[in-house]
């Protein structure tokens, strides 16, 4: 017997009302083949489960040493002293070797305070349908949907695409948020049961987005005009990121490339880089250099957005 | 207006709507900031009239006692019409001081006075004169034993001294009502369209076909009749006492345009009340003085305006049309009657005031909705009510949109504005389902479309209808979690009363968690725990029925509502058209999560013994941390859409609601609700530990809410779970309270979404629903900074309230409720 296909999904959220139109439910693959510093969910980059740790829920050494006890590779030891940030106590934190460490899962088992906890679990098409339909009468009366993000979706083809058909065949509104970095192969494949793309655009110039986000662009630009000629619709998403995109000259290539999808472009979101994520690396203990500067000004916003209107693009700000 | 207010505003700045809030006249800036600023202080004329009647007429019993009481006040309590005033009337000689009504309850404030507290409480403080003390203090003592609680308390069933203090029902075995019967509404439409005159006129020929033939029953008759014809002329009287101080006013008025307008309220004061109301400046005053009067003879507490826009639209579209008001004009005087209404207060003991802070007065309005023949019943003064409300910011008048299929998009949109601004007002009610239950206790189908809602979220029939939603006095409230602890521990509180003791054998000897061999033996003890105390509790209310139907009827009340001069009953003795008595239950979040952590603990994956789940419980926790974050992190909880506890909020609502629509009064069957206020915090106060994880003392959970923080899976899996309760069984009102950050609500599809939420909730079969659109964060600065926060209108469970009035529990508890980012 065949194995049923199963995808990998790291989070799944309801009352999502950002990502497409309407009350949408996002489900969230894991796994992205780009590394954008910027990322706000460094837990979705990976393929594989991960063990994720948040010090905020932790009792401390003092109290718990139940991971210390479970771990049978001698990948958890005690780590520094330092306040717990929710009840303001000096503990001893755990240290976890990540080279070590497997991601079994056995301490994240037996931790009955949830700050140990593995990230990335296994759904069947039909499980997952089941969950996400449970919202249905939510996204009938608002003109919602499911939207598939990640990571990034299309690096798990094959499971999102038989779930996207299974969603229409249900009678369900469906987007699929990508970086385009795929196969147009695979988008070709997922073009028929998808009825958004909400599409990221980074930057142009695609020696700049190699070096940020470890890929080129041209792919990602080909794949945009590819959808927009065989009669998909997309909702551009432009990340607003400071001293990287953020010039005038940056934002309108992009804008000029959004013109030349024509009709297929619904509409353009920026979407102002923030730093509520960066707490986030903490708990998977990468030590990469994350941005970590102050967010665009309103203003500044407000400037790109309007500079974008003057091209007769409709423009909204996330 | 404060710094937040700004802030809120400059953060909906970017929001584009047709719906547009204009500024509002000066006088009315000028009123609301002395509304803001000014210290509520404790008035004691209304005391003095009352104790000099009662101790001159201990001849006087029953209905005309308090009759001629109201008629003897509106003869001489002071007028005040304050400087800026066109909608005038009040219970006290001065500017946001509350009146006192000994008639009710009056040891609490004997005591909380001879203590000095009352200036200096945490929460809701009064002044008060040092000579008016003196005087309350020399003479109080005479009502000790002369106020109603202290009448209904000689007549406590002898075997409730053993049942009391068992933490399920709020009462106790003495001292136990301090609060009047409260929570109605007036026929508002026969005051105004009809008068008092007319009224009288109606009672007096009564009188007249009785007079010398008193056969039987008709005793009672006649003097309800009596009764109406005297506060009839009381109310008459008033307003002509008005009209008269205007008048002088307007005699040494040297501004001309002033001069004019007291002129015009002398005219409007002289003829209404009287006659038949002719413009929307009359009706608005008659609207508001019978109001003043209601409150005047039976205390405000939840005294609700029911369908202001439905009393006031044909008069503005008249006006309008005639050219005798333009509508800038029209919305003045809405801003000025909304208000006199806000400055409206009264005095609570300060331990009620923990249950209901803030100032607040509960005189609910009902917006929209259909009229009695199906139609939508929207028209401009719909929409002059949320005006007001929003341009104002002000937290009360509490104001409920009534919504339905037919409801203009328009209104929707108006009240999502409003609710941005002024946090939980309006609160939306869902036709749909509050119609059906209306009709299923038993209103026809054109009173029920005619519904309002009282005090908090309680829907009744608009003035012909006695439903005594409050349960007579406060005593409404029911606390399931209570009765489920009792039915584990073997009919015994866990919780040790005030003086650290242990209570005895309260409740039915149900046995031990730890001797029940199977899931369903939890269920049953439960269950007959939880009728067993439905049964008391109605017990107590009828007791406190039997008594105040003979003290304090309320023949005021009872000359507009429908039945009354009919029967020749008033509404405390059947005399209304349509009756019944609610009933609101609360923790329905704690319960629902301890049984399925019962269930999930030690029946089904037996991670637990029974006994270890009991004794950690009863230890309140103490050194099982790591068993309580486990139940926290791992076990099941109400509020993530998961049939495995949501079936007990069913199951335990269920016992719940039947066994309370199954129970009688006097008048008529009883009607169950799920709603709090914040009586929560109250009763958790008094609750030991359950087995959902929470500690004793903490607060329940809040209306139908999942308990706080445990609802991880968003508002549409909060709202599914909500929906597995039938709600249409408590027809005295469900609140589910929701909290968006106000980025919620930055656009137009923002705003759409919430609408859209509002109506699958109401689809799914949803009654009520409310917000609060404030960030946890902003909460917590107006926590360290309560200057900078003055106007922070939030929504605590069945009323706004300023954030910065509010006891620190209550704060923390809002704080606490898990936000819904977007």
């Amino acid at each position: 017997m065949q194995k049923e296909i199963t995808g990998k999904v790291y989070d799944i959220q309801g009352f999502s009302v950002q990502d497409g139109p309407g009350i949408r439910t996002t489900v969230f693959m894991k796994g992205c083949p780009m590394r954008c510093p910027w990322c706000h969910s460094p837990e979705s980059q990976e393929f594989h489960t991960q063990l994720l740790w948040m010090s905020m829920k932790c009792a401390g050494l003092d109290l718990c040493t139940k991971c210390l006890d479970a771990c049978a590779k001698g990948a958890i030891s005690p780590g520094r002293i330092k306040e717990n940030a929710a009840t303001q106590e000096a503990v001893r934190h755990i240290h976890i070797d990540r080279a070590t460490c497997d991601n079994c899962g056995d301490c994240a088992e037996v931790c009955y305070r949830n700050a140990l906890y593995m990230c990335g679990t296994d759904y069947t098409v039909e499980d997952l349908l089941d969950r996400v339909l449970k919202d249905k009468p939510f996204y009938e009366q608002s003109g919602g949907g499911v939207t598939i993000s990640g990571g990034e979706p299309l690096s798990q083809p094959e499971f999102v695409l038989r779930l996207l058909e299974r969603l229409k065949e249900c009678g369900v509104h469906t987007a699929v948020d990508t970086t385009g970095y795929a196969k147009y192969d695979i988008v070709k494949m997922i073009l028929p049961h998808t009825d958004l793309f909400l599409y990221d655009l980074k930057h142009m110039d695609s020696r700049r987005h190699k070096i940020m986000t470890g890929v080129p662009n041209e792919l990602i630009l080909e794949n945009a005009q590819k959808i927009a000629e065989d009669g998909g619709k997309i909702q551009i998403r432009i990340p607003i990121i400071p001293d990287f995109n953020d010039s005038a000259g940056s934002i309108r290539e992009t804008g000029a490339f959004c013109q030349s999808l024509g009709e297929a472009v619904t509409v353009i979101q920026l979407l102002p880089y923030h730093n509520l994520g960066v707490m986030k690396y903490e708990r998977i203990d990468d030590s990469r250099l994350v941005l970590e500067t102050a967010p665009p000004s309103d203003g500044k916003i407000n400037s790109l957005k309007a500079l974008l209107e003057n091209m007769g693009l409709p423009v909204t700000v996330h | 207006m404060g710094q937040t207010s700004n802030t809120l505003a400059a953060e909906n700045s970017n929001v584009e709507t047709k719906y547009v809030l204009s500024p509002v006249t000066d006088r009315v800036a000028k009123i609301r900031e002395k509304y803001r600023t000014a210290r509520p202080s404790i008035c004691i004329a209304r005391y003095k009239i009352v104790t000099e009647f009662y101790r001159e007429n201990p001849q006087l019993q029953g209905i005309l006692k308090r009759a001629e009481n109201f008629r003897n006040i509106c003869e001489k309590l002071p007028v005040l019409i304050n400087e800026d005033e066109v909608i005038v009337g009040w219970q006290a000689t001065q500017y946001r001081a509350c009146a006192l009504y000994p008639e009710i309850s009056f040891g609490w404030f004997l005591d909380e006075l001879a203590a000095g507290s009352i200036p200096k409480r945490d929460v809701d403080p009064y002044d008060i004169d040092e000579k008016d003390a003196g005087y309350i203090l020399e003479t109080g003592d005479f009502w000790r034993k002369e106020c109603l609680s202290a009448k209904v308390d000689a007549y406590i069933p002898l075997g409730y001294f053993d049942a009391a203090g068992s933490g399920v029902t709020y009462f106790s075995s003495k001292n136990t009502c301090t609060s009047p019967v409260g929570h109605f509404v007036a026929n508002f439409d026969k005051a105004i369209h009809k008068g008092f005159a007319a009224i009288k006129a109606e009672a007096k020929s009564k009188m007249d076909e009785l007079e010398g033939v008193l056969f039987g029953d008709s005793v009672a008759e006649y003097n309800f009749y009596r009764a109406v014809t005297i506060v009839c002329d009381g109310m008459i009287t008033l307003s002509k006492r008005y009209a008269a101080e205007c008048a002088r006013l307007a005699a040494k008025e040297t501004d001309p345009e002033r001069k004019k307008e007291l002129e015009k309220m002398a005219d409007c004061l002289s003829w209404i009340m009287e006659n038949p109301c002719r413009t929307f400046q009359d009706a608005l005053q008659c609207m508001f003085l019978y109001q003043i009067g209601l409150c005047l003879d039976g205390q405000q507490h939840g005294i609700s305006f029911g369908r202001v826009d439905q009393y006031l639209g044909s008069y503005y579209e008249a006006d309008i049309a005639a050219g005798r008001i333009t509508h800038e004009k029209a919305q003045e005087l809405l801003d000025l009657f909304y208000l006199k209404v806000a400055e409206m207060n009264k005095i609570w003991p300060y331990f009620a005031t923990l249950s209901g802070p803030g100032y607040t007065s509960g005189q609910l309005m009902t917006i929209g909705g259909v009229t009695k023949d199906g139609k939508d019943a929207t028209n401009a003064v719909s929409f002059m009510m949320l005006q007001s409300a929003g341009r104002l910011v002000l937290h009360d008048p509490p104001q409920s949109l009534r919504i339905h299929k037919g409801t203009p998009r328009e209104l929707w949109e108006a009240a999502i504005e409003t609710t941005q601004i002024a946090g939980g007002v309006p609160t939306f009610e869902n036709d749909d389902v509050i119609i059906p239950a209306l009709m299923d206790r038993g209103l026809p189908i054109e009173s029920a479309r005619n519904y309002c809602l009282i005090g908090c979220v309680e829907p009744q029939g608009c003035g012909d209808e006695w439903a005594c939603p409050g349960g007579n006095g406060t005593e409404s409230f029911f606390n399931l979690l209570g009765a489920f602890l009792l039915a584990i521990n073997n009919g015994t509180n866990p919780m040790p009363g005030p003086d650290g003791k242990l209570g005895g054998q309260v409740g039915l000897p149900t046995g031990y968690l730890y001797e029940m061999g199977t899931f369903d033996e939890v269920l049953e003890a439960t269950k007959k725990q939880m009728e067993y105390f439905v049964n008391w509790h109605v017990s107590l209310v009828n007791t406190w029925e039997y008594i105040a139907s003979r003290h304090m009827q309320l023949p005021l009340l009872s000359a507009t509502v429908d039945g009354c001069l009919e029967s020749g009953k008033d509404v405390m003795n059947g005399g209304a058209k349509y009756n019944s008595t609610g009933n609101a239950g609360i923790a329905i979040g704690n319960i629902a999560d301890s049984l399925a952590v019962v269930k999930y603990m030690i029946y089904d994956r037996k991670l637990v013994s029974a006994r270890e789940l009991y004794d950690a419980i009863i230890s309140n926790w103490e050194g099982r941390e790591e068993l309580r974050q486990f139940i926290l992190n791992e076990a099941p909880h109400y509020g993530n859409d998961s049939e495995y506890t949501d079936r007990f909020a069913k199951w335990a609502s269920d016992v719940y609601g039947d066994a309370v629509n199954a129970a009688t009064g006097p008048r008529s069957r009883y009607a169950a609700g799920l709603y709090p206020v914040t009586a929560h915090v109250l009763f958790g106060m008094m609750t030991a530990a359950s087995p959902d994880g929470r500690k004793a003392g903490e607060p329940l959970s809040d209306g139908i809410s999942p308990v706080q923080q445990m609802d991880k899976k968003g508002p549409t899996a909060t709202l599914k779970s909500v929906s597995s309760i039938d709600q249409r069984k408590f027809s005295n009102g469900t609140l589910l309270n929701m909290k968006f950050h106000p980025t919620a609500l930055r656009n137009e599809t923002g705003k759409s979404k919430l609408i859209a939420l509002i109506q699958t909730y109401f689809a799914l079969g949803g009654m009520e629903m409310q917000f609060n659109i404030v960030s946890g964060k902003v909460l917590r600065q107006a926590q360290e900074k309560p200057g900078e926060y003055r106007d922070l209108v939030v929504r605590i469970a069945g009323f706004s309230a300023y954030f910065v009035e509010l006891y620190k529990a209550s704060q923390d508890d809002i704080i606490k409720r898990t936000e819904l980012n977007l």
